[in-house]
């Protein structure tokens, strides 16, 4: 046969030449026309799955069109239609099944951040400031549940449902930790016995609480939250008195300061809290006193694969829009996307965002986050969507820096994924620590 | 960091250019940065980039202003080298990437005009050059011949007509100190190139601004339409083939990214060491940390083995298709190294390097738009390869 070389390309398709397979060779080949995206979707439970697609359809109809503009003027637009709508949907009120939340209920009790996982991923593909600010909330709310305090839980959660889920009318909670001269300190264990800490808390029994003095700093949804999550010391102790107190907004003494400027993530605020004789009533005592710690050091754990899978879609986000220019972008005749050296890259962009998908999720595959899969998930995750948004700007040649475009945003964005919930070295740090016993034996 | 002296230029003159450039950061630039915002007041820009004419920094044209000649790319790199210029430029960048970038365009574009084989009609001060057209600068085959479709050729095309030639296309990502006075514009004459100085207020001129960037913000950066636009003979600079001004051009523009790369890492670089030597945590100055030293020390060293690349292009041909290939060599590795530098200087300062108040924000905005800018990655490579198998040319 003289077959021309279009005819025999054709011929060798995969697909095509399958056909010449017997049947059972056949059923063997998996030719599905399908995207990346699909074939992940594919291989998740029911319930995750319903989330995963929910939140793609939430960010692109809800974030995306606000993404432009609440990065470039982050002071000018109005933080609550979003909140709400969110809210609507289920999406603030995941960290709880129901009768308290809306997190599917099977999928919850195996791997109880995965679905947020999962949304975390999808919304972030869109604005990281807008994932933050809908997402940072979770991390106030997380020092109640792993409190464990029934008190805390029922007492917070169930007017939390109904404000939220029901009404459409959220509370923002944010979590302050971080101190302005106590920052990786509070995030490592022989930092944290050596931190200075300024935030204090001074029972005060015949008022039937404590009072609060102090400052925290950076601290997300600070500027807007409801309620804030605060871990103070107690008068005349160090850190290992730690306590997390819940701190209201429009109590008495307790005021914002400075929101910084930031090189990214700018639709959420990153703000000063300010603590002068704030009195806080005992049932605002988040789990038993001298907890704090275990507490702060449990909620990055399970904080930490939803900060990874963040950073994941800050760099699928930019792939995805790299690869629509590349599709649309002629050099000379052809499409960029039609070159090799270009396909090399793509390619090599989304294997990268597919291994850490991989690791997000194997480190999500279990009802209780630990330190070391956490903080190996957060590392690796952000450690590449910083390498794949700088290989899209760079594909894009000088388009790559054009605001318009949308993937130096990504870009900008990612890389406070590799600071924030622990640098990446004090992450990493963490992963020695949690295995000292046994693989890290000195 | 100490200077090597290198041929043609000794180590009096390395701190002379040191100290010029210097003294330009502290009196000029710096002022810009007293407000609140990273990127400086941009509305004192245009001032402060006047006062670079007037001490000589910045290269013109005009043979009456002192930069003419000894400016950053003025006329006398032929017999100095490159290192005066790459010196000013990296210690300016040091400060700010995007004055340093102005004065590189300005540098590029005077240059050529220096080169011109005629007397030209008008003298312009501030100009800049039309490198890229569409999506990057042209491939190797299209240097060599702007109509070959290899893989894009050139659209702007300059045809005579009586005592004038006609200009149309366009020419993408003009970077200049903004407000210029004309444009070098490189076309398809033919199957040659063609080298033009364009009024910048001639008719049919079309100009849009990029849009707003995510760094170099204080460099213009705009898109140029040539919409049948008349210009003289004499306003040709070349004499008949502009290719190896193409190659010049294309040879300062990326060695000065270079240097303006090294620069802004060794700012960063500083920046680190000082606030590791301030800030505590774990019990100790963060600079006692090996988390934190690792981080700083292996800027550091990209920043040696940047700067030695800049040095050894000292006395290399800048109009040939190996110094071509020596400076696209030079924008791929040490862009990158630089690059590098930046971001593990910056998450030497945690939280704070995020925010816009030590400056190091700005500078990883800055080094990343010289790794996409006026060439990528993809594309160096390309032409870097394709150099070395067409051989000298
Ligand atoms: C935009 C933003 C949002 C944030 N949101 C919140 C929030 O909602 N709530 C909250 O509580 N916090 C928040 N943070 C704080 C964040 O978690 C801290 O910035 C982070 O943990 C780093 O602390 P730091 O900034 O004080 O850096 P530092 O601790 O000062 O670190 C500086 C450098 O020293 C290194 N280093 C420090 N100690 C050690 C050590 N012991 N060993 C080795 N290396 C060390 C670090 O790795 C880093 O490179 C936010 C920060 C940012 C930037």
């Amino acid at each position: 046969m003289n077959n021309s070389l279009e005819e025999r390309i054709e011929q060798i398709k995969m697909a095509n030449a399958t056909q010449r397979m017997n049947f059972f060779g056949r059923l063997l080949v998996d030719n599905r026309e399908m995207s990346l995206w699909e074939h992940d979707t594919k291989l998740l439970s029911w319930g995750v799955r319903r989330w995963r697609r929910k939140a793609l359809k939430f960010a692109r109809e809800y974030i995306r069109p606000l993404a432009t503009e609440a990065d470039l003027h982050p002071h000018d637009y109005d933080p609550k239609p979003i909140l709400s709508a969110a809210a609507r949907q289920g999406f603030q009120t995941m960290l709880l099944t129901p009768p308290l939340g809306t997190a599917s209920i099977l999928p919850y009790y195996r791997n109880t951040v995965f679905q947020l996982a999962v949304i975390g991923e999808e919304f972030a593909t869109e604005c990281g400031g807008l994932t933050l600010l809908l997402l940072a909330h979770n991390l106030g709310v997380a020092p109640l549940l792993l409190s464990g305090s029934l008190r805390n839980i029922l007492g917070q959660m169930i007017p939390f449902y109904l404000k939220s889920y029901i009404l459409g009318r959220p509370d923002c909670m944010a979590f302050a930790i971080t101190e302005p001269g106590a920052g990786s300190d509070v995030e490592e264990t022989e930092g944290g016995a050596l931190a200075k800490l300024v935030t204090t808390a001074k029972h005060a029994p015949e008022k039937g609480g404590y009072i609060l003095n102090g400052r925290k700093c950076f601290i997300s949804d600070g500027a807007i939250a409801d309620k804030v999550t605060v871990f103070a010391k107690l008068e005349n102790e160090g850190i290992e008195s730690w306590t997390c107190f819940l701190v209201e907004r429009g109590m008495q003494g307790f005021s914002v300061g400075r929101s910084e400027r930031k090189l990214g993530q700018r639709a959420s605020d990153a703000s000063e809290l300010i603590f002068d004789n704030v009195f806080i009533p005992n049932k605002n005592v988040v789990g038993k006193l001298r907890s704090g710690w275990a507490i702060n050091r449990n909620v990055l754990n399970y904080s930490r694969p939803v900060v990874g899978a963040m950073a994941l879609g800050h760099g699928r986000g930019a792939f995805e829009r790299c690869l629509e220019f590349c599709r649309k972008t002629y050099l000379g005749p052809k499409h960029l996307i039609e070159y090799q050296d270009v396909q090399l890259e793509l390619a090599d962009m989304a294997m990268s965002l597919w291994a850490a998908r991989s690791m997000i999720w194997h480190s999500c595959r279990q009802f209780r986050c630990y330190q070391s899969a956490s903080a190996s998930a957060k590392v690796f995750a952000s450690d590449t969507a910083f390498k794949v948004c700088n290989q899209a700007m760079e594909l894009m040649g000088d388009h790559g820096y054009l605001h318009a475009h949308g993937v130096e945003r990504a870009w900008r964005d990612a890389r406070l994924t590799q600071i924030y919930e622990g640098t990446n070295q004090i992450n990493r740090l963490a992963l020695f620590e949690h295995h000292l016993s046994t693989d890290f034996k000195v | 960091m100490e200077k090597e002296p290198v041929t043609n230029i000794c180590a009096e003159d390395i701190v002379h250019y040191q100290d010029l450039a210097r003294q330009y950061s502290r009196k000029s630039i710096n002022p810009i940065f007293e407000g609140e915002y990273s990127d400086g007041n941009l509305s004192l820009l245009q001032e402060k980039l006047k006062t670079a004419f007037d001490i000589g920094i910045a290269a013109a044209p005009d043979e009456s202003l002192s930069g003419c000649q000894y400016g950053v790319w003025g006329g006398a790199i032929d017999e100095t080298g490159i290192i005066p210029s790459s010196l000013i430029l990296s210690t300016i960048a040091e400060t700010c990437g995007g004055v340093a970038m102005c004065l590189n365009a300005q540098g590029v574009a005077s240059n050529l005009i220096l080169q011109a084989k005629r007397k030209l009609t008008f003298i312009p001060v501030k100009v800049a050059v039309g490198l890229q057209e569409g999506f990057c600068p042209p491939f190797l085959g299209t240097i060599t011949s702007p109509d070959k479709d290899d893989p894009a050729k050139s659209m702007t095309t300059a045809v005579q007509k009586g005592n004038n030639y006609i200009i149309n296309g366009s020419k993408s990502f003009v970077y200049s100190m903004s407000g210029v006075d004309a444009y070098v514009v490189f076309a398809c004459v033919g199957e040659k190139w063609g080298c033009f100085l364009v009024e910048a207020k001639g008719k049919g001129i079309e100009k849009t601004d990029v849009g707003v960037r995510t760094g170099l913000r204080a460099c213009c950066v705009e898109h140029v339409k040539f919409n049948n636009v008349q210009i003289p003979l004499e306003a040709r600079l070349d004499d008949g083939d502009a290719r190896s001004l193409l190659i010049r051009a294309m040879s300062l523009n990326w060695m000065g990214m270079a240097a303006i790369a090294v620069g802004i890492a060794r700012g960063a670089a500083a920046a680190a060491r000082k606030y590791a030597a301030e800030r505590y945590q774990g019990g100790m100055q963060i600079e006692e940390h090996p988390a934190v030293k690792m981080l700083i020390a292996g800027g550091e060293s990209s920043i040696a083995s940047a700067d030695a690349t800049l040095y050894s292009m000292q006395n290399g041909p800048l109009a040939t298709f190996s110094g071509l290939k020596k400076s696209a060599t030079a924008k791929l590795t040490v862009v990158d190294l630089c690059s590098r530098a930046v971001t593990d200087c910056l998450q030497s300062f945690g939280g704070y390097g995020y925010m816009e108040d030590y400056g190091m924000e700005k500078r990883l905005r800055d080094v990343t738009v010289l790794k996409s800018a006026s060439g990528s990655p993809v594309y160096l490579k390309q032409l870097i390869f394709d150099i070395e198998k067409e051989g000298a040319l």
